[in-house]
């Protein structure tokens, strides 16, 4: 059953169409790659699917709900929480708070909040960082910081920017695991990424966006056959 | 952030300490000049509590505060002298209406981000002072309201206060700063207190964790305002008068974010200790008594040319000096005097453990 469907949705700035005409599904419980060269438009296709832009045309339905309109604090109460390219933590507040601010998206109790976000901190592997402040984690951490805070917020469905920007390999390989432990969670994720060999492992299709529109869709297999693809990334005549 | 259990006990029991001694206080002390001073402390905690949740907490930097201030102060008076409204029931009358306001400026103006928000909270209480100054009718205009006097307080037949004297105000004003506390710290442990947080540590990763921005900066600005016109009517009544330049002006917005500043601000106690050092030093200026005291004390001769200088200029002086003390507060203890002694102490505590 299709969880997420982006119809025909195009996002124009002044004259400049950062995403023109994409459309795809996403299935309850896969985990869907979204790549493409920079200024392709993924994180505005990020953006518009969160409500934080409306998409100027098209249509975006998750769960059966119209989302065009919506803004981003009732996307995420619709069960649809993403991360951010460049992390946002919450500075001055220890990473337990951070974690239960997303938790309390479900709960008014604090103490329920924490049960949660005690749980959350413990997928990602953050318990013995609870109460540090979390301006002061190192960006390994923050990034999963910002996983077991999107977590907290009882999501189906998890839109991850770039959640493996900047990290070495051995921290990599981490969110690598952590992606496909959230995904027998039963969690529904697209995942933006950069890394190649990365996105090829962890995702069951790929759709590439470049200039603005969608140039191909496919399982990994697929993709890398794909001559369009390859023009894209390595410039073809 | 602290919670329940992990508030130490010490604190607390200072606290509690501090709060008895308070209300024993007016027992020992017969000085009126002493009491007036506590007051004047009492009210701008209030006052300084109120703006730390709205800007200390949720982050919304209001440098207008003197709106709501105003509107309190003018709500309660103006019923009271012209409509003959008893003023404790004219107080909630000022905080309904000044929250009324306060949400529909809100509902504009938190639109803004960062200093454009400033500026525009900046805008909206100098139109409310222009607006004070010309309503003529209801306000008085710049001649501004004396209070010819306040009936007395009764249940029943039996007077309660009739105000006469300073210590009615001395209980109100404490009463309310225990309250304004009390409140502040049960948002600090809330849901409340920890979206207000979020929203100030980073408003579209608050948005996206599912924290209606427009709503919860609102509820703020709500609870900020309720205080901030206690601490505008409870002013007016003390001192039987009010105008325009003194309860609507730019200098009282300046100074109310300077309490919270020079304390710590998103702390329950900045705005306590900010108003016991601001209050004390802005009327030692203001009476001349630091001038008098260097030549007192042999430091200046009196007759010299600083001498006179310090005693014709230095009264007129406190807002100089105010910017003096903001400027060496925010080099030396960006996070205010308490966030200083905390550092300190944590330091501390750390050298210890090695």
């Amino acid at each position: 059953m299709a969880i997420l469907e982006i119809k025909h949705v195009s996002k124009f700035f002044g004259g400049l169409a950062a995403n023109s005409d994409v459309s795809f599904e996403m299935v309850t419980g896969m985990i869907m790659g979204l790549i493409g060269p920079n200024g392709a438009g993924k994180t505005t296709l990020f953006n518009c699917i969160t409500g934080y832009y409306p998409p100027s045309r098209g249509e975006i339905l998750f769960d059966g709900h119209r989302m065009n309109g919506l803004n981003p604090d009732a996307v995420c109460k619709l069960g649809m929480a993403r991360t951010w390219q460049k992390v946002r933590p919450l500075a001055k507040m220890s990473v337990v708070d951070n974690v239960m601010v997303g938790a309390l998206c479900r709960t008014n109790s604090l103490k329920k909040a924490r049960d949660i976000a005690m749980e959350k901190i413990k997928v990602v592997g953050l318990e013995k960082r609870i109460k540090v402040l979390a301006g002061s984690l190192p960006i390994g951490e923050r990034k999963k910081l910002e996983v077991a805070r999107v977590l907290a917020t009882k999501p189906k469905l998890l839109l991850l920017d770039e959640v493996m920007g900047g990290l070495n390999p051995a921290e990599s390989e981490e969110i690598i695991q952590l992606i496909l432990d959230i995904k027998n969670l039963g969690i529904t994720q697209m995942v933006i990424e950069h890394d190649m060999k990365a996105i090829m492992r962890i995702s069951d299709r790929i759709v590439v966006l470049n200039s603005g529109e969608k140039l191909a869709e496919g399982n990994p297999q697929e993709i890398v056959s794909n001559k369009a693809v390859i023009d894209a990334y390595l410039g073809g005549e | 952030m602290q919670n329940m259990r992990g508030m130490s006990t010490l604190p607390v029991l200072l606290t509690v300490v501090a709060v008895i001694a308070l209300f024993l206080l007016p027992n020992f002390v017969e000085s009126t000049y002493a009491l007036h001073i506590m007051i004047l402390i009492f009210i701008s905690v209030i006052m300084g509590s109120g703006w730390n949740i709205l800007g200390g907490y949720t982050g919304q930097y209001s440098v207008g505060h003197a709106a709501y201030f105003g509107v309190g102060a003018y709500t309660t008076i103006v019923l009271m002298q012209y409509q003959h409204i008893a003023p404790w029931y004219g107080v909630w009358a000022g905080i309904l209406v000044a929250v009324a306001i306060a949400l529909i400026i809100g509902s504009i103006c938190f639109r803004l981000r960062g200093p454009y928000f400033v500026l525009a909270s900046i805008a909206v209480a100098e139109i409310f002072r222009v607006t004070a100054l010309n309503l003529k009718k209801l306000t008085n205009g710049a001649e501004g309201i004396l209070i010819t006097d306040i009936p007395p307080f009764k249940i029943g037949d039996i007077v309660i206060t009739d105000f006469m004297s300073k210590i009615p105000f001395y209980y109100i004003g404490l009463v309310t700063l225990i309250i304004a506390i009390i409140v502040t710290w049960l948002l600090q442990n809330s849901k409340l207190g920890y979206y207000f947080q979020a929203i100030r540590e980073d408003q579209d990763a608050a948005h996206s964790l599912g924290i209606n921005l427009t709503v919860y900066k609102n509820v703020a600005l709500a609870f900020s305002v309720v205080f901030t016109s206690l601490a505008g009517s409870l002013y007016g009544l003390y001192v039987g008068f009010i105008d325009p330049t003194t309860v609507l002006a730019l200098d009282l917005s300046v100074q109310i974010v300077m309490i919270c500043i020079i304390g710590g601000i998103g702390t329950i106690f900045g705005p306590v200790i900010g108003a016991v050092v601001l209050v004390p030093f802005s009327e030692a200026l203001r009476s001349n008594m630091i001038a008098q005291a260097l030549i007192d004390s042999g430091l200046v001769n009196e007759n010299s040319g600083v001498g006179t200088f310090l005693k014709e200029q230095l009264s007129h002086a406190h807002v100089l000096i105010y910017g003096i003390l903001l400027v060496v507060v925010i080099l030396f203890m960006p996070d205010g005097i308490l966030g200083f002694i905390r550092k300190k102490l944590s330091a501390k505590q750390r050298k210890e453990a090695i």
